[in-house]
């Protein structure tokens, strides 16, 4: 009881013909509108990471709000940057934040000029907690301690992960040493490294000054006794002050609002030269693609809209430390395009 | 004891929930342990912290544990932590004993998981402040001591160590990641590549190339000739098949020493999970009586792996839960379930949070005795899998490789291509007359070794460093030597050995 | 004669050209390897193989022709395929789910020896419920994301 070769190959191909027919019909719906499920790639590779917690915080929610199935995926920048490009139907879109224009002012490799390659969609939320920390008995006390100790002539290394938010306050450091300072400026010096561990480890072993960090990730550190190796102490928030000023009274950890206040600006001040100060905010934004119907641009801005004047979803990024900062996307272009030119200058001048 | 009044019968449940879907994450050729983590993560915003973290212990335990039923079974590391499961577990599978050897597994994993655990609940912060004294010299060190390996493991030491430093070439395909301090340009490829390769190959496609998808070419090549995975993969019946507990007679140092070596390599960060089992592998080998069947279906194989790989888990935990810093890519996730609930994990989290850490070593524990009731039990119908006729089987597995390889970067169509093209590499290899266990083990550590290498010299400036740095230096250089020594001694003695046998 | 020798050990390394240090030494090594390899293994090899005494792998090796590149055609067409059905309906797996069920039915069919009116209803059920069962499991309950 064998069956023909015949019979066999029919049986194939009308299973892939009827697989293939069945679906095509799906693909047809209106214009202008999500549909079909949707999914958001993000420029981190880890679910454990600020990104991926922000963007599910409002994907959940605009799942919610607009009925649809949408699903973030942790596939790291140069995946997601491609994986973008390639869909124009408005089934994938991108959340990632400033380190996307970032690393292309820093010429990393795979990143373009995304105001150029694709649409900048609306802003979500801030990260304030990108801080410069110092082991807790360092001789430096203050941001203006440092600074001064460069301009002296003494080495000052900074551990920090190149090519983007990490570097982009460095940079700003080195080039306010070059303002107050000229010619001091390469005493500080850049010690790269990888993840936090990477950093805090480059602490720890004597081998940098100063490291980036967070405020989230850090703040137990600077809780420990003096004494204690590990142990380090806040130098500066590059936050903006009322972006600190929004976050909840008691602060994070045992660090309240008041104390993290003392390491922002006015209260530390990195000069840009002519009397302007540099900060920098970490914010979540949306990209699409450039060919994706505008109607969806829209429909993305108007449910954030809503979802944003019910209220809710501050409560839940603040209780994740992170503060709430809607911007339609035209409105976020603009002020995005903006912040670059600003920091575009900064890494020009230190060049 | 206030935290008991936080265990109800749905932690618990939950607990052994979580371990159940883990094991069956792992036992699936490219689901992990982080997978499972991270698909369930959502879940536990609406499950509460304590039930939460139940959840995830379990799916951590089992997802580790998991990976060693197709290790031994069809030859595919379940995760990528289990490779050296397969080096030991598939030639037993081959000699029909897949049973017994499954069940030396599970209770060598059970023995890594509570050591484990037991170092974690007493030694947590002690052990934190040792795992700092590991900067990038002395990591490097580890990865070179786990790479010595592959010259006690190949049949030709020349070919093994050629085969293993193809392998690092592999590796080091794509960029020199801004993630890890490099400075983002690619290497060794040509610019069209770019587009696909801008990352390198991914570690479980190339793993589950390599091993499953080859094996498959060799088959088809043969002309997948009797109806059943292996005829000789008999199970149970055998009279040497028959499982018990004197085989762990004798084998205590081992158990104890791979499991410490499990926690120790889970506790450094970045070091990850499979240099773990590498580096207990590598211990027995050197460190046995009689170590010579080691790699052709030998217990202690099995032992060192999997005691190692599952150790992995307390140990991980302790740089998660003493300085906030994950020790392994899913404990890297499970900081994502902490803050998700408000919590912060750093050098305060045990002083902080008592009754969390109480509940998690309970989850901790609780889910290692699932783990081990469930899979002990439910061996006897697992290892049935290798009594599915081949042509039912190969289909499902190959599905499988997709699922698992499109899945584990989150949806990228690049990594399965990578199955297809690891999995001729992988047939030509072995044709060609080159070593895969080598190749593997080099492209599995190559960019660490890159990564720790480099930043030393960068900051160092001088290749003395990695003598001078510390005394732990020292230390690991003794035993690099000694590795090597062994190694040379073991060729030489099985060339003459050989030479004998042709004389007589 | 110390300083000599901290000279020797001394390296500096660019940044900019970091990413090429590592890989330039692993090339030597391998450089060497090989010339070592090509010298006491492939040219005795290769003289065995002209004398007739060994026979080269792969081409001078009997092989199931057919089922070894219908294995590698098949895989080939299923990973193409499964890509751009898949772009036909977004993220909901069905690129995977329609493709996977003629896939494992050609594959096995492939492998199967003799083609009996029960053994191919087998293989007919398992080609359906398989990939049903893994997409349903998979990308609905877990919702991973699936071609």
């Amino acid at each position: 009881m064998t069956i023909s070769k015949k019979t066999f190959i029919g049986l194939g191909s009308v299973a892939m013909m009827a697989s293939l027919t069945f679906g095509a019909g799906i693909a047809q719906a209106q214009d202008g509108q999500l549909r079909g499920n949707i999914r958001v790639v993000i420029g981190s590779t880890s679910t454990g990471g600020d990104t991926y917690q922000n963007s599910s915080i409002v994907v959940d929610k605009l799942a919610e709000h607009l009925d649809l199935n949408m699903k973030v995926d942790a596939v790291g920048a140069s995946s997601a940057f491609r994986t973008l490009d390639r869909d124009s139907r408005g089934n994938t879109l991108m959340i990632f934040h400033d380190q996307s224009y970032l690393g292309h002012l820093y010429g990393v490799q795979g990143y373009s000029d995304i105001f150029e390659e694709y649409t900048v969609g609306p802003t979500v939320a801030i990260n304030p907690g990108n801080a410069y920390l110092v082991p807790k008995n360092s001789p430096y006390e203050t941001l203006d301690d440092i600074i001064a100790a460069a301009g002296n002539g003494e080495t000052v290394r900074v551990a920090i992960q190149p090519g983007g938010v990490s570097e982009i306050g460095f940079s700003a450091l080195k080039n306010a040493i070059a303002i107050e300072h000229p010619g001091m400026e390469d005493n500080l010096v850049a010690v790269n490294t990888g993840s936090q561990a990477d950093k805090n480890q480059q602490l720890f072993d004597g081998q940098a000054d100063v490291i980036n960090g967070t405020v989230q990730a850090n703040e137990q550190f600077t809780r420990l006794p003096e004494d204690d190796q590990k142990a380090m102490r806040f130098v500066w928030l590059t936050a903006r002050q009322d972006t600190i000023e929004q976050a909840p009274e008691e602060g994070l950890g045992q660090t309240s609002r008041e104390q993290l206040l003392e390491y922002v600006e006015p209260n530390v001040h990195v000069t840009m030269g002519d009397d302007e100060t540099f900060t920098f905010d970490k914010e979540f934004f949306f990209l699409y693609n450039k060919d994706m119907d505008p109607g969806i641009v829209a429909q993305i801005d108007e449910a954030l809209a809503e979802i944003y004047a019910e209220g809710e979803i501050q409560e839940v990024q603040k209780n994740a430390f992170f503060i709430p900062n809607f911007k339609p996307s035209g409105e976020a272009s603009e002020y995005l395009y903006e912040k670059m030119s600003r920091y575009e200058e900064i890494i020009e001048s230190i060049k | 004891m206030e935290f008991l009044s936080l265990l109800d019968i749905t932690f618990f449940l939950l607990a052994g929930f979580g371990a159940l879907i883990g094991i069956i994450f792992g036992a699936i050729p490219g689901m992990t342990a982080t997978m499972a983590v991270a698909v369930c993560l959502p879940l536990t915003y609406a499950l509460g912290l304590n039930h939460g973290l139940a959840l995830l212990l379990g799916l951590y335990v089992g997802g580790i544990s998991g990976g060693m039923v197709p290790a031994v079974l069809l030859n595919i590391p379940g995760t990528p932590s289990s490779i050296t499961t397969t080096f030991d577990g598939y030639p037993m599978a081959q000699k029909g004993e897949g049973e017994k050897a499954l069940r030396v597994c599970v209770i060598a994993s059970l023995v890594g998981g509570l050591i484990s655990a037991a170092v974690l609940f007493l030694f947590a912060p002690l052990l934190a402040d040792f795992s700092i004294k590991f900067s990038y010299v002395e990591k490097f060190l580890i990865i070179l001591l786990a790479l010595t390996v592959i010259a006690s493991l190949s049949s030709n030491m020349l070919i093994g160590i050629f085969s293993g430093v193809i392998g690092i070439w592999l590796s080091l395909i794509g960029d020199y990641s801004i993630s890890d301090g490099g400075n983002g340009k690619t290497r060794l490829m040509f610019d069209f590549m770019e587009p696909f390769l801008f990352e390198g190959f991914s570690l479980l496609p190339v793993l589950i190339g390599i091993f499953g998808i080859s094996t498959i070419l060799l088959e088809a090549e043969k002309g997948v000739k009797s109806g059943l995975t292996n005829e000789r993969v008999r199970i149970g019946k055998g009279v040497s098949a028959n499982f018990s507990l004197s085989i762990f007679k004798g084998r205590l140092t081992n158990l104890v020493r791979s499991s410490f070596i499990g926690t120790f390599v889970g506790m450094l960060p970045g070091v990850g999970g499979s240099a773990a089992s590498v580096l207990a592998y590598t211990q027995e080998k050197n460190l046995a009586k009689d170590s010579s069947q080691m790699g052709k279906g030998a217990p202690q194989g099995l032992i060192a792996s999997e005691s190692a790989n599952n150790a992995l888990t307390g140990g991980a935990l302790i740089p998660l839960l003493s300085l906030g810093i994950p020790g392994d890519s899913t404990t890297a996730v499970l900081i994502g379930a902490f803050t998700l609930q408000g919590i912060q994990v750093g050098p305060l989290f045990i002083p902080e949070n008592t009754e969390t850490w109480y509940v998690m070593m309970t989850a901790l524990v609780f889910a290692n005795f699932v783990m081990f009731f469930l899979m002990f039990y439910a061996i006897k119908y697992i290892a049935k899998v290798v009594l599915v006729p081949k042509h039912i089987l190969f289909p499902i597995i190959v599905m499988m490789c997709v699922v698992g390889a499109y899945a584990i970067n989150y949806g990228i169509m690049f990594d399965v291509w990578t199955l297809l093209i690891f999995g001729i590499l992988g047939y030509l290899i072995q044709k060609v007359g080159l070593e895969v266990a080598p190749l593997i083990i080099g492209f599995i550590l190559g960019s660490q070794a890159e990564i720790y290498f480099v930043k030393s010299l960068e900051s160092a400036g001088t290749l003395s460093i990695f003598f001078t740095k510390s005394p732990i230096a020292g230390v690991l250089w003794l035993l690099i030597l000694a590795s090597v020594m062994f190694s040379l001694m073991m060729s030489l003695k099985s060339r003459a050995k050989r030479r004998q046998e042709l004389l007589g | 004669m110390e300083s000599s020798l901290s000279n020797l050990l001394s390296i500096s390394i660019d940044f900019g050209t970091s990413h090429l240090f590592f890989p330039t030494i692993i090339h030597w090594i391998m450089a060497v390897l090989f010339a070592i390899i090509l010298a006491t293994k492939l040219v005795p090899f290769m003289a065995a193989v002209k004398r007739g005494e060994r026979a080269l792998p792969i081409v001078g090796e009997p092989m199931d022709g057919l089922r070894f590149f219908g294995t590698l055609a098949l895989l080939v067409v299923y990973f193409y395929l499964m890509a751009v059905v898949g772009d036909m309906f977004p993220y909901t797996g069905y690129g995977f789910l329609f493709v996977s069920i003629p896939f494992v039915f050609l594959m096995s069919m492939m492998y199967l020896h003799e083609w009996t009116k029960k053994a191919v209803v087998i293989v007919l059920i398992n080609a359906i419920t398989a990939p049903s069962l893994a997409w349903f499991i998979l990308a609905k309950l877990f919702n991973i994301t699936l071609p």
